[in-house]
C-alpha cells in the first residue's frame, strides 16, 4: 500500500528471498555450529598436544572463513536487501521495532569477524591459551547473533504479547523463541559436523582421516538427537490455529515437512555409516550427499516455518500483502486503490477495469503468486474457472482456507481483479453466462374422468417437486437418477375410501423416455458408485421405466421408488418434465379402474460450470467433463483426496461414501460433514451473489433456465428460495450447527457465521425443512411479516411430502408436489403439472378446493374434515386463469 | 512544490532521530574510509598488474593480503550505517531501491564474486589469475559504487519516482541526472586517494619496524594521494556546479554551516595536497581526516537540502525503547572491549616472539 511493487512476475519475489535466505541460513548455522566445533576441537588438540589435529583445525578455519565470512556474510546482507525489495513494509516494520536488536547483532557481527580474522591470521603466532579464548569468543559472538536474530524470526511467526503491547521484549521473547533457539542451535551443531567432513576429506593420512570422519559423524549424530524433541516442542509452541491452518489446511506445508523429516533420517543414516571406517570413495560420495541433504534439510524447515506464517508476513499483524489487519476495514469500505500510493489507478471505472485489476493483482496477489512463472503460478491455479468462479474465489478467499489473506477492497475492486484475471490471464470473456434457455413446449391431453360415473380417483405425485441428478457418473455422483412416484387411490362415495387391497397400480413412462440407459453412463458406473450391478434401464430399488407400484400399507399409499427416468428424450430434447401414465387395475379382474398422468420432474441442470468452468454436457445441461475434473481436482487439493485419479482409473466415487446423507441413507464417514452441509457450508463462504440468485447458480431454479423448477403459486406471487429457506449463509449456518463437533464444520462456521446468524436454528439436511404452517398458520393466509425459514420440521415424518391430513390423505395428493403446488405453471406447458386437478375438478386449483368435495364424496360437504380453513374459496383466484 | 504523493508514510522510531543520525553519519565515515581503501586499492592493483604483468608492485604489495580483510570490515562497517539509514530514511530508501531492484540485488552475488576475487588475487600474486581476481573485484566494485550512487540520488529525489509508472521492472537508473557522474567520480577518485594514503600509513608502520626502503614507499603512497586529490578537487567543483543552483549557493555562503563545513573540507583537502607532495605523512593524514569528516557532514547537509520539502527527520514520531538503546550501548562497549582484547591477544604474542 505504501511502497512501489517490483514486477517480478516470472521468478517471484518469494523465490528470490528463499534462494538467498536458504543458502544464507545454511552457512549462518554453520558459522554458529562451526564456531563451537573449532573451539572444542582446538581445545582437544591443545589438551592432547595433538599437532595433527591442530593442523586440521587451522586448515578447516581457512575453509570455514571463506565460506562463512564471505558467502555467509554477504548473503546475510543479501537477505536484508531482498526482503526490503520484496516486502518493504514488513522490513520497515521489523527495522523500526527491532533496530536496537539488529544494532546489538551488528556488534556481535563485528566481534565475530574480528575473532575469526584474528584466529585465522594469527593462528600460529598466538599463544594457545589466547587462541582458545579467541575461538571461544568467536563461537560466543556467532551464537549470540543467533540469539538475536532468532528472536526476530520467531517474532514474525508468533508475535505473542507484542500484538497488545508493542513492547520490544514482548515481541522478542515470544512463544516460539526458546524452542526455536534450541532447535536452531542443535541444527547448527549438526551442520558443523557436515562441513567437518568436507575438510576431513583432504587429509592424506588414512587413519587420521578415519578418526576425523568418525569425530565429525558424532558431531552430526549427537545434536541430531536434540533436533527431534526441539522440533516437537517448537510445533506445540505454535497456537492450535497455526497448526490447523498450516499443517492441516495448507497443502503446501506437508511436502516440506516430508523433506525435512526424510532429510533428518537420511542424515542420521549417513552419520551412522560415516562413523564407521570406510573407503575414501565412500567418504567422498557420502560427504557430497550429506552436504546437499543438509541444504534440503534446513531449506525444508525454513519453508515450513515460512508457510506456517501465512497468510501473514508478521503474524496476526501484517498480511503477506503488506496490509496490516487494522487497515482492512477501511480498505474494504473505501477501496484499496484509493489508499495505494503507488497505484496508477485510484478508482475503478468501466474503462479501466483491466488496469485497475492489474494494480490490484500487484497489491494483493503478486507477493506470493507469479504469472506464468516458477512458483505459485497463478495461471494454472485459476485455469478452468469462470469470471463468476474467480469472483467466488475472491469472495471466499481466506475465510475457510485461512492460509491466504482475504481479498480486501470494494465490490468494484473485486470485480476488477476478477476481470483482469479472466480477460488478461485466462484470455476468456469476463461475463456471467446466462443459463441455457431451451424449453421445448409440449402439448397436453387431460385423461378422462366422469364426475358422475367414475368410481375412483387416482392421485399420483412425485415425492419431490424436482429430483436433481448428477449425471456425471464417469467422474462422481451424489444424486442418482431415481424419481419416486407415490399415489393414493380413492374409491368415491359417502364416505370415500382409500383403497390399496386388490389393486395393482401400473406405471409407464411417456414414449421417448423408455430407454434412459442410452443417454447416461449411470448403469456403467452403478457398481463403483452405488455398489449395485444394475440391468439397463432399471433403478436402484428394482423399478424400471414401466412397472407396478409397491403398496405402502402404513400410509394407505402406493410407492414406486427410484425410477431411473432421465430428462433426455430419445429425440434429443432436454425434457425435465417427463410424464408417466398410471393406471389402477383391479387385480382380480384386470379391469382398469382409472387412468391418470403425472410428471416425474428430473433435472440435470447442475450449475457447477458457472464457477468451475467447462461446458454443459449437452443441450445446455448436465455436468461436463472439464467441470467435473475441475471439481475433483479442487477437492483433491483441498482435502488430500485422490478422487480425480480414481475417476480416471474408471472408479468414480459416490460423494456420500464419505459424506453422510439422509436422502441416500448413507452413513458415510462419521468424522466428515454431511453432504448437504459440506456443499452449502463450503460454498456459502465463496458465494459471490446474494438472495435467490445465489441458489440459481447451482440449483435448476433460475427463472430463465432450462428447467425453472419453481413453478408453483409461491413463485408466481414473487417469493423466492430465500423466503422459505433463508439466505445461503443462513441455510449453511443452520446445517453446520448440528455438525459442530466436526473440525471442518467449525472452520466453515467460523468463516460464514456472524452476529446475525446466532439466532439461526440448527437443521438436519433433507429432514429439517421449513414447515408450510410456519407461514400458513392454521392453514390460513400468512400474516404480514411472516417468516418461512428458521423453524424446521423435527424429522422426515413432519415433511409436507410425508404428512397426511386429518382424513389420512397425503398433502401432495391434493396439492401436488413441493415447488409445483396446484395451480402450477410448468415452463413446457401451462398445465403439465396440473393434469390431475384438471382431470378431476376441471380446474387448476387444489383437488377438492373451491367446493369440489363431490370429486370424492359425490356431494358437497360442510365440515372441513381434511384441514381447517379448507372451506373458503381458493384465495389466489388470479392464478387459476 | 508539494511533497510527492508517492512518498510512503514512515513508521515510528524507537529513539529521537538525532541519535540514529549521529550513529549513521559516524559509522558511514568509518565504512566509507575502509571502502575507499578497498576500491582504491583494487583499482591501483588492477592498474599496476595491467601495466606490468609479471612484476609485483612493491608499494602496493603489503595491501594485497589486506584487501580481503578490508572487504570483510568494509561490509561489516556498512551494515550499521545502512541499518540506521533505514530507521530515518527507510521509506525513501526502500522506494528508490525497488525502482532499481534488479541492479540493487545483483550487488549481492557480484560482491561475493569480488570478495573471492580479492582472495584469488591475494593467494596468487604475480600471475594471470591474480589479474583475473583483481579485475573481477575492481569491475564489481565500480559497478556497486555506481549503483549505490544511483540509489542514493534516486532516494533523494522523489520527483523522479514517477518513472516507475513506465518501468516497474526494477531497472531505473538516473543516467540523465547532471550530478550522477561527478558524484560517482568523486567517490572513485577519493578511493584512489585514500588507498594511496593508506599505503603510506602501512609503510609508515613498517618503517617503525625498520623495513628497508619504507621511506620511498611512503612517498609513493603520498604521491598517489596527492595526484588523486588534485583530480578530486576538480571533480568536486564539477559536482558543486552540477548541483541545482539553489543548493550550490547554500555551500557558497547561502547557508553558513554548509559553507563552513564545505570550506573546511575543501581547504583542508588543498592543504593535504600540498603536504602530500611535500612528502609529509602525518600532516597529510590529519588534514585528510579533517576533510573526510567535513565532507561526510557536507554530504549529510546536501541530503537535507535535497529532501527539504519532502521529508524532515524531526517529523518522525518517537515511540521510545530507551532500555534497549542502553543495552545496545552497553553491548557496544563490551563488544569493542573484546575486539581490543582480541587484537592485542593476536598481536602481542607476535611482538613477544619477535622480541624473544
Amino acid at each position: 500500500m505504501n511502497y512501489p511493487i517490483w514486477d517480478l512476475t516470472t521468478i517471484g519475489g518469494g523465490s528470490l528471498i528463499a534462494l538467498i535466505a536458504i543458502l544464507h541460513v545454511y552457512i549462518a548455522h554453520l558459522a554458529v555450529g562451526g564456531g563451537l566445533f573449532l573451539w572444542l576441537t582446538d581445545r582437544t588438540a591443545v589438551k592432547r598436544s595433538d599437532a595433527q589435529l591442530t593442523d586440521y583445525v587451522r586448515r578447516h578455519t581457512w575453509f570455514f572463513l571463506l565460506l562463512t565470512m564471505v558467502f555467509g556474510g554477504v548473503t546475510g546482507v543479501g537477505i536484508w536487501f531482498i526482503i526490503a525489495l520484496v516486502q518493504p513494509a514488513a522490513t520497515s516494520s521489523l527495522i523500526h521495532n527491532f533496530v536496537f536488536g539488529w544494532a546489538i547483532e551488528w556488534v556481535f557481527f563485528v566481534g565475530e569477524i574480528v575473532a575469526l580474522l584474528v584466529y585465522h591470521y594469527r593462528f600460529t603466532v598466538m599463544t594457545e591459551k589466547d587462541r582458545l579464548r579467541v575461538a571461544f569468543l568467536y563461537f560466543l559472538f556467532a551464537w549470540l547473533s543467533l540469539v538475536i536474530i532468532n528472536g526476530i524470526l520467531a517474532f514474525m511467526l508468533t508475535p505473542g504479547a507484542w500484538l497488545a503491547t508493542g513492547g520490544f521484549w514482548d515481541g522478542f521473547f515470544n512463544p516460539t523463541y526458546f524452542p526455536s533457539l534450541v532447535f536452531r542451535t542443535s541444527m547448527a551443531a549438526v551442520i558443523a559436523g557436515l562441513f567437518g567432513f568436507v575438510t576431513a576429506l583432504f587429509i592424506k593420512d588414512e587413519s587420521f582421516r578415519a578418526r576425523l570422519m568418525n569425530y565429525c559423524a558424532r558431531w552430526l549424530l549427537y545434536p541430531l538427537i536434540g533436533v527431534v524433541p526441539s522440533a516437537v516442542w517448537y510445533y506445540y509452541a505454535l497456537s492450535e490455529e497455526i497448526r490447523v491452518r498450516s499443517f492441516d489446511l495448507n497443502p503446501q506445508t506437508m511436502p516440506f515437512v516430508w523433506i525435512f523429516g526424510l532429510a533428518t533420517v537420511a542424515l542420521f543414516v549417513a552419520g551412522v555409516i560415516l562413523i564407521r571406517r570406510s573407503s575414501l570413495a565412500v567418504q567422498r560420495i557420502l560427504t557430497v550427499i550429506v552436504v546437499a541433504i543438509g541444504l534440503g534439510w534446513i531449506g525444508g524447515f525454513e519453508y515450513v516455518r515460512e508457510i506456517a506464517r501465512k497468510p501473514y508476513i508478521i503474524g496476526e499483524y501484517m498480511y503477506s500483502t503488506s496490509i496490516t489487519k487494522d487497515q482492512v476495514a477501511t480498505l474494504n469500505r473505501e477501496g484499496v486503490l484509493k489508499h495505494a500510493r503507488w497505484s496508477e489507478v485510484r478508482e475503478v471505472i468501466a474503462e479501466n477495469r483491466a488496469l485497475a485489476g492489474r494494480e490490484l493483482f500487484r497489491l494483493q496477489c503478486q507477493s506470493c503468486h507469479t504469472i506464468n512463472g516458477i512458483r505459485n503460478d497463478i495461471v494454472p491455479r485459476i485455469k478452468g474457472f469462470t469470471y463468476l468462479g474467480l469472483l467466488a474465489h475472491l469472495t471466499g478467499q481466506g475465510k475457510i482456507q485461512t492460509y491466504m489473506p482475504p481479498f480486501m477492497g470494494t465490490q468494484e475492486e473485486k470485480e476488477a481483479l476478477a476481470f483482469y484475471m479472466t480477460t488478461e490471464l485466462l484470455d476468456i470473456p469476463a461475463t456471467v453466462e446466462p443459463p441455457s434457455s431451451q424449453v421445448v413446449p409440449t402439448t397436453e391431453t387431460i385423461p378422462p374422468f366422469d364426475v358422475k360415473k367414475s368410481e375412483y380417483i387416482l392421485l399420483v405425485w412425485n415425492d419431490l417437486g424436482m429430483h436433481c441428478m448428477t449425471d456425471g457418473d464417469k467422474w462422481f455422483s451424489f444424486l442418482p437418477p431415481a424419481n419416486t412416484l407415490e399415489a393414493q387411490l380413492i374409491k368415491r362415495g359417502d364416505p370415500p375410501q382409500l383403497v390399496t387391497e386388490g389393486i395393482e397400480l401400473r406405471y409407464e413412462v411417456e414414449p421417448g423416455h423408455g430407454n434412459p440407459s442410452v443417454h447416461s453412463e449411470f448403469w456403467k458406473f452403478a457398481e463403483p458408485l452405488y455398489g449395485k450391478k444394475l440391468e439397463a434401464n432399471m433403478g436402484l430399488f428394482g423399478k424400471g421405466m414401466q412397472g407396478t407400484f409397491d403398496i405402502d400399507t402404513e400410509r394407505n399409499s402406493f410407492i414406486a421408488p427410484g425410477i431411473p427416468v432421465l430428462p433426455y428424450a430419445d429425440d434429443g430434447r432436454y425434457n425435465p418434465y417427463p410424464s408417466f401414465t398410471v393406471k389402477a387395475v383391479e387385480q382380480a379382474t384386470g379391469r382398469v379402474l382409472i387412468t391418470t398422468r403425472v410428471v416425474a420432474p428430473v433435472s440435470t441442470e447442475i450449475g457447477c460450470k458457472n464457477c468451475h468452468g467447462g461446458e454443459w454436457k449437452a443441450n445446455g445441461t448436465g455436468l461436463g467433463d472439464e467441470t467435473a475434473k475441475n471439481i475433483l481436482a479442487a477437492h483433491d487439493r483441498l482435502s488430500g483426496t485422490t478422487l480425480l485419479e480414481s475417476a480416471l482409473e474408471g472408479k468414480p466415487q459416490l460423494c456420500q461414501s464419505c459424506h453422510p446423507d439422509p436422502v441416500l441413507n448413507a452413513a458415510g464417514d462419521s468424522t466428515v460433514v454431511d453432504f448437504s452441509t459440506a456443499m452449502h457450508g463450503w460454498h456459502a463462504a465463496y458465494m459471490p451473489l446474494e438472495g435467490s440468485a445465489s441458489c440459481d447458480v447451482c440449483h435448476p431454479s433460475a427463472p430463465k433456465g432450462n428447467t425453472r423448477c419453481l413453478r408453483d403459486p409461491h413463485s408466481a406471487l414473487g417469493l423466492g428460495c430465500t423466503d422459505c429457506h433463508g439466505t445461503m449463509q443462513e441455510d449453511a449456518v443452520a446445517l453446520l450447527k448440528p455438525e459442530q463437533a466436526k473440525p471442518s464444520a467449525q472452520r466453515m462456521l467460523r468463516a460464514i457465521a456472524d452476529a446475525e446468524t446466532e439466532s439461526i436454528e440448527p437443521r438436519v439436511a433433507w429432514l429439517g425443512q421449513p414447515d408450510c404452517l410456519n407461514c400458513h398458520v392454521d392453514f390460513a393466509k400468512p400474516e404480514a411479516g411472516y417468516k418461512g425459514f428458521n423453524q424446521w420440521t423435527a424429522g422426515g415424518a413432519d415433511l409436507y411430502r410425508n404428512r397426511t391430513d386429518d382424513a389420512g390423505v397425503r398433502c401432495p395428493a391434493c396439492h401436488g408436489s413441493t415447488h409445483a403446488l396446484y395451480p402450477a405453471k410448468n415452463p413446457a406447458h401451462r398445465d403439465r403439472d396440473n393434469i390431475q386437478p384438471l382431470q378431476y375438478i376441471d380446474s387448476r386449483a387444489p383437488i377438492g378446493s373451491n367446493g369440489t368435495c363431490a370429486v370424492c364424496h359425490g356431494k358437497k360437504m360442510t365440515d372441513a374434515i381434511h384441514h381447517p380453513n379448507m372451506e373458503r374459496p381458493f384465495r389466489n383466484a388470479g392464478l387459476l386463469k | 512544490m508539494p511533497p510527492s504523493p508517492l512518498i510512503p508514510t514512515p513508521d515510528t522510531i524507537p529513539a529521537p532521530a538525532w541519535i540514529f543520525h549521529i550513529l549513521d553519519v559516524t559509522l558511514f565515515l568509518l565504512h566509507i574510509t575502509v571502502i575507499n581503501v578497498l576500491v582504491g586499492g583494487s583499482l591501483l592493483f588492477l592498474y599496476s598488474r595491467f601495466m606490468r604483468r609479471d612484476q609485483p608492485n612493491e608499494t602496493l604489495e603489503p595491501l594485497a593480503k589486506k584487501l580481503p580483510v578490508t572487504f570483510a570490515l568494509g561490509i561489516n562497517l556498512g551494515v550499521a550505517p545502512l541499518l540506521f539509514l533505514q530507521v530515518i530514511w527507510g521509506h525513501l530508501f526502500y522506494s528508490s531501491s525497488i525502482l532499481l531492484g534488479v541492479f540493487w540485488i545483483l550487488v549481492i552475488p557480484l560482491v561475493i564474486l569480488a570478495y573471492y576475487g580479492t582472495y584469488i588475487h591475494a593467494k596468487s600474486a604475480g600471475n594471470g589469475l591474480a589479474l583475473f581476481g583483481i579485475g573481477m573485484a575492481s569491475l564489481v566494485l565500480l559497478y556497486v559504487g555506481f549503483i549505490f550512487v544511483n540509489n542514493i540520488l534516486l532516494m533523494l529525489q522523489p520527483k523522479e519516482w514517477t518513472a516507475y509508472f513506465g518501468n516497474r521492472n526494477g531497472t531505473i537508473l538516473l543516467l540523465s541526472d547532471p550530478t550522477l557522474i561527478p558524484r560517482y567520480l568523486h567517490y572513485i577518485v577519493a578511493s584512489v586517494a585514500i588507498a594511496g594514503l593508506f599505503l603510506s600509513t602501512v609503510w609508515t608502520i613498517r618503517k617503525g619496524k625498520q623495513v628497508q626502503g619504507a621511506d620511498e614507499q611512503i612517498g609513493k603512497g603520498l604521491k598517489i594521494f596527492g595526484y588523486a586529490t588534485v583530480v578530486q578537487a576538480a571533480v568536486g567543483l564539477w559536482f558543486l556546479m552540477a548541483l541545482e543552483r539553489e543548493m550550490m549557493l547554500q555551500f557558497m555562503g547561502g547557508d553558513p554551516w554548509a559553507t563552513a563545513f564545505f570550506g573546511i573540507g575543501f581547504l583542508s583537502g588543498l592543504g593535504a595536497i600540498a603536504t602530500a607532495f611535500g612528502g609529509k605523512f602525518r600532516p597529510t593524514l590529519i588534514m585528510t581526516i579533517i576533510t573526510m569528516v567535513a565532507m561526510v557532514i557536507t554530504r549529510d547537509q546536501l541530503r537535507a537540502m535535497y529532501l527539504s520539502g519532502s521529508f524532515d527527520p524531526s517529523s518522525l514520531t518517537v515511540n521510545p525503547q530507551y532500555g534497549v538503546l542502553v543495552l545496545f550501548l552497553v553491548i557496544l562497549v563490551l563488544g569493542l572491549a573484546s575486539v581490543v582484547w582480541m587484537l592485542r591477544a593476536g598481536f602481542r604474542t607476535d611482538a613477544g616472539r619477535a622480541a624473544s
